[in-house]
Parts: C-alpha cells; sequence; structure tokens
C-alpha cells in the first residue's frame, strides 16, 4: 500500500479502531499503543488488496488477536478479571455521558462479551464479519451476542430504572 | 436463557444501522419496541453503543499517518534482511564447526602418533630447519609449529567459503 492510499485509509478507520481499543481494554494509553501496532501490522503483511472494507475487518481482527495477546500477558492476572478495574478508573469527567452510562456496565461483562458487543452493535458487523474479525466459529456469535445483549441490556436498566425514550 | 428473536428485530437493527431511529420509524414500530423485549433491547443496547462509539472517536489522538507509513517500511525492510541473513549465519556456524572439527581430529591424530611421519619427510641436506628453530620449540614446540599454519589454512578456508556462501545470497 502506498503513502497516500495508506493515509485514506488511516484517516476513515483510526478512530473507530482507537475507539474498539480504547472502550474495550478500558485504557486509553494501551489503546494508543495498540492502534499504532495494528497499522504496523496490517502494512507488514503482504496481503493482496481486496478493497477497503475487507482491509477493515483484517485491521480489526489484528487489533483483536493484539488485545487478547495483551490479557494473555502474565503481568496481567486474568484474562477474565482485569479490565473491570481499568475501566471504573478510566473514566474521566472529560468522557461524556455515555461513558457514565456504558463504561460501567461495560465493565461487568467479560472481555470477549465486550469485543463481541463493540463490534456488532457500534461497528455494525454482521454475525459472519464478527467470527472472522475474534476468530470464534460463526455458528456460536449468534448465541454469545444474544447472551451479552441481554446482560449489558439488564446493566443498563439497573443504572438507569427510567429507561430510554425508545 | 431461551433464545427467541423477534420477526420485527431486523427491520429496527436496519433503521438503527442507517441512523435512522426513531425519525424514520412508523408509530406502530415504535410501540411494538416498547412493548416487546427484544426490540427494546436491541435499541437501548445500539443506541448506548452507538453514542459511545461516536464520543471515543472524537476523543481520539491519532498518530500521523506518515510516520507509521515509515516506520511500517523500515520493519519490512528489517525483516527482509533478517530473511536474507539467516542462510549466511547457518553458513558461518556450519564453517565453524567444520573447523574446529578439523582441528580437533588433527590434533588427536597427532598425539597418537607423536609427529613421527615428520622424521619420514625427505629433507635437503643442506636445509636444516631445526637449526633455525629456539632450542625450547624444537624439542616439544614442534607439534605447535605444524598446527598453528594446518589450522591457520583452515580457518582461511573457512572464511572462503563463508564468503562464497555470502556472494552467492
Amino acid at each position: 500500500m502506498e503513502n497516500d492510499a495508506f493515509a485514506g485509509f488511516y484517516e476513515r478507520s483510526a478512530r473507530s479502531l482507537w475507539a474498539y481499543l480504547a472502550r474495550v481494554s478500558g485504557d486509553p494509553a494501551l489503546a494508543d499503543d495498540l492502534a499504532q501496532e495494528s497499522y504496523l501490522r496490517y502494512l507488514a503483511a503482504a496481503r493482496p488488496d481486496e478493497g477497503e472494507v475487507a482491509g477493515r475487518r483484517y485491521l480489526f481482527r489484528i487489533a483483536t488477536n493484539l488485545l487478547r495477546d495483551h490479557w494473555r500477558r502474565p503481568r496481567q492476572a486474568s484474562i477474565e478479571e482485569i479490565p473491570e478495574a481499568l475501566l471504573a478508573a478510566g473514566a474521566s469527567s472529560a468522557q461524556a455521558d455515555s461513558q457514565a452510562v456504558l463504561g460501567p456496565a461495560l465493565a461487568q461483562l467479560r472481555p470477549r462479551d465486550r469485543q463481541l458487543l463493540w463490534l456488532a452493535y457500534a461497528e455494525g458487523y454482521s454475525h459472519r464479519e464478527i467470527a472472522e474479525v475474534t476468530g470464534l466459529a460463526a455458528a456460536s456469535i449468534r448465541l454469545l451476542l444474544f447472551r451479552a445483549r441481554r446482560k449489558i441490556a439488564r446493566l443498563l436498566r439497573e443504572q438507569n430504572p427510567n429507561g430510554g425514550e425508545l | 436463557m431461551t433464545f427467541s428473536p423477534c420477526s420485527h428485530e431486523k427491520e429496527v437493527a436496519e433503521l438503527l444501522a442507517r441512523g435512522q431511529w426513531p425519525q424514520a420509524c412508523t408509530p406502530e414500530l415504535r410501540a411494538h419496541a416498547r412493548a416487546c423485549r427484544s426490540c427494546g433491547e436491541l435499541v437501548t443496547v445500539t443506541l448506548a453503543f452507538q453514542s459511545a462509539r461516536a464520543q471515543a472517536a472524537s476523543a481520539a489522538k491519532l498518530a500521523a499517518p506518515g510516520a507509521l507509513w515509515w516506520r511500517a517500511q523500515l520493519r519490512r525492510r528489517n525483516a527482509a534482511v533478517e530473511r536474507v541473513g539467516r542462510p549466511i549465519l547457518g553458513a558461518q556456524i556450519f564453517a565453524l564447526c567444520v573447523c574446529i572439527f578439523a582441528a580437533a581430529a588433527l590434533l588427536v591424530s597427532q598425539a597418537r602418533h607423536g609427529l613421527h611421519w615428520l622424521a619420514q619427510l625427505p629433507q635437503p641436506l643442506s636445509l636444516h630447519l631445526d637449526a633455525l628453530w629456539p632450542s625450547a620449540l624444537s624439542s616439544s614446540g614442534t607439534g605447535l609449529l605444524v598446527l598453528i599454519p594446518v589450522l591457520a589454512t583452515l580457518a582461511l578456508l573457512g572464511g572462503v567459503v563463508v564468503y562464497l556462501a555470502s556472494a552467492k545470497q
């Protein structure tokens, strides 16, 4: 990929990739590092040009693997319990309402559920695309997503009993 | 937990994905979303995530794409150099092993035979090299004087082999 083409792709994809990494990890500094590493690996990989949509999916796949590697490192305690504390602590005053509402609810979910929910409802990926990004079996995505959605909907309702206007 | 998708979910999801909820939906569909647990959850969760995405994306501090691109080129170049250097390193290790093995074999052989073959070599009567050697070397150090040039030759040959292997790469 040439410099100019990459600059365009980067402008169109970097913010959503950073948002994914920051919200799923709960750590903006980590999101900075992983986003840069994702792009470096994306550029270093000798892939045929399959278009922007496929390239974007591949980028999210790299980022997902980097997140997984980060959680699996021994200095972290466990993949299931790390980012909860980080997410709760990471909510600064500058991060507005949605963070205040979604952040604590997201913090109570497992990392995998956060990834699935973000990819489905923030990025709008289909089940097949989520399977491609996460490496999970396509058949299991639907059920995992259904459970995760039910759980976060309950948490959101508990935080805001009056509920939003549908 | 029962898995029971609603038949209206697809329609609701499409409106949400296009950012047209609730403006573009019919009053019936909106009433349905209020009453249906599955559609209600879909709307709540999707709106929360879309809002979080927009806010997080606006808060992102991005690195310059040009710098990333150059770093990636540098990484690719380093990877290519490493790939090319791997067989050369193998050849060097192989040449070193051959030299060490040859030197060890020579040492063992010379230790067993005590350099008797040197005495059988025809020497011109007028050339008495041992007269030029220091007296200390002429007795016990004779082996060393033979070994050193042999080892030097082997090392030189090893170097040539490595050079030829590198040049071929």
